[in-house]
């Protein structure tokens, strides 16, 4: 547990460093747009990174697809964020097609 | 009786602290779910005060990532919001220097949307942007805790389908947050790189290895797509996502 209390100061530390360096020095430098760029990208890349093994690889072993509640339940929850476009409602979406499929696996 | 400049930053921050407390409610239920103590889901909301962030952060220390792979992972997701400085930081030059440091702690994702949108009617005014950037953190804050509290209420059988609730709010963000092929590209190449490091039992360095990759061909991919429109602006520069990620 204290791994983890580091691990929240230091990520707690560096997110302010991040916006408090970025906001006094903001009128002195400015980012290449490639480097702008790049930065967009990170977020669906580590979203992808958390959600593939979470989804295909549950508990860390491979499952087939009709035994795998978990991707199973994934798709209704996909199309409830597309439709819905919040975050509430596709969580309360999904918890609930994981609840009735998961019997059916 | 309060100041004009404290009554415009209550404003601003009405609808931001509106939309942040359901949402931290869920970050307290989840991160309880996931094993975290009360107090430790309460002081990721106080030290981190990122959203999206804050729900990976979960997800690797309950997937038992490593250190190094935890820390990386979520620094370089946040490493977004040095643009949100850069944007701003021209317009609080004659700031005093403390003003920056002080409201810069609350400059999220929405936080930094509602300012930049209010950049052309008025300049920021420390004040204001420090009593909207405190007001959200505060909503932020009560919602973590009344989460946290729910969460550790909630009996086993329901703790089990809310296991679902982390996957379900990363497909969420993830679907709000591709806005062209190039994302849905970035987060292909993150899946995949990710699972390849899990099948060679190399799992937490994956995340870091695709986020790297991940970024780099969503990178690469969008300028390919629009190379030779000059001036074209990337389509990752016209974000950012709407109300889920402080």
């Amino acid at each position: 547990m204290s791994l983890t209390l580091l691990e929240v100061l230091l990520i707690g530390a560096g997110t302010y460093l991040i916006r408090a360096g970025s906001l006094s020095l903001g009128s002195r430098v400015s980012w290449p747009s490639w480097a702008q760029a790049w930065m967009s990208f990170v977020t669906p890349a580590v979203l992808g990174a958390l959600l593939g093994p979470l989804l295909v690889l549950p508990g860390g072993q491979a499952v087939p697809p009709l035994h795998n509640p978990t991707l199973l339940a994934s798709l209704p929850t996909a199309v409830a964020a597309w439709k819905t476009r919040s975050l509430l409602w596709t969580v309360a979406v999904g918890v609930v097609c994981f609840a009735l499929i998961r019997p059916l696996t | 009786m309060l100041s004009s400049a404290v009554r415009r930053g209550l404003q601003d921050a009405a609808p931001v602290a509106l939309a942040y407390f359901p949402i931290a409610m869920t970050f307290g239920v989840i991160a309880v779910q996931c094993g975290l103590p009360v107090w430790l889901a309460v002081l990721i909301s106080v030290a981190v005060y990122a959203g999206g962030a804050q729900f990976m952060l979960v997800s690797l220390v309950s997937s038992g990532a490593s250190f190094a792979a935890t820390v990386a992972t979520v620094l370089l997701v946040n490493l977004r919001h040095a643009l949100y400085g850069t944007t701003l930081g021209p317009a609080v030059s004659r700031w005093p220097e403390r003003s920056k440091w002080l409201a810069a702690f609350g400059l999220t994702d929405e936080v930094f949307a509602v300012t930049s949108g209010r950049l052309l009617q008025h300049p920021p005014d420390p004040a204001a942007q420090i009593t909207l950037s405190f007001t959200c953190y505060a909503s932020w804050l009560a919602g973590t805790v009344a989460g946290a509290v729910i969460g550790q209420a909630a009996p086993a059988g329901l703790s089990s389908v809310l296991n679902f609730a982390l996957p379900a709010l990363f497909l969420a963000l993830l679907l709000m947050s591709v806005t062209s092929p190039a994302h849905l590209a970035a987060a292909l190449t993150g899946a995949a790189a990710a699972l390849v490091c899990t099948w060679l039992h190399v799992g937490g360095a994956g995340i870091v290895i695709g986020a790297i990759l991940g970024a780099t061909t969503g990178a690469g991919l969008s300028k390919w797509l629009n190379r030779g429109i000059p001036g074209m602006v990337p389509p990752g520069d016209q974000r950012h996502e709407p109300t889920c990620n402080p």
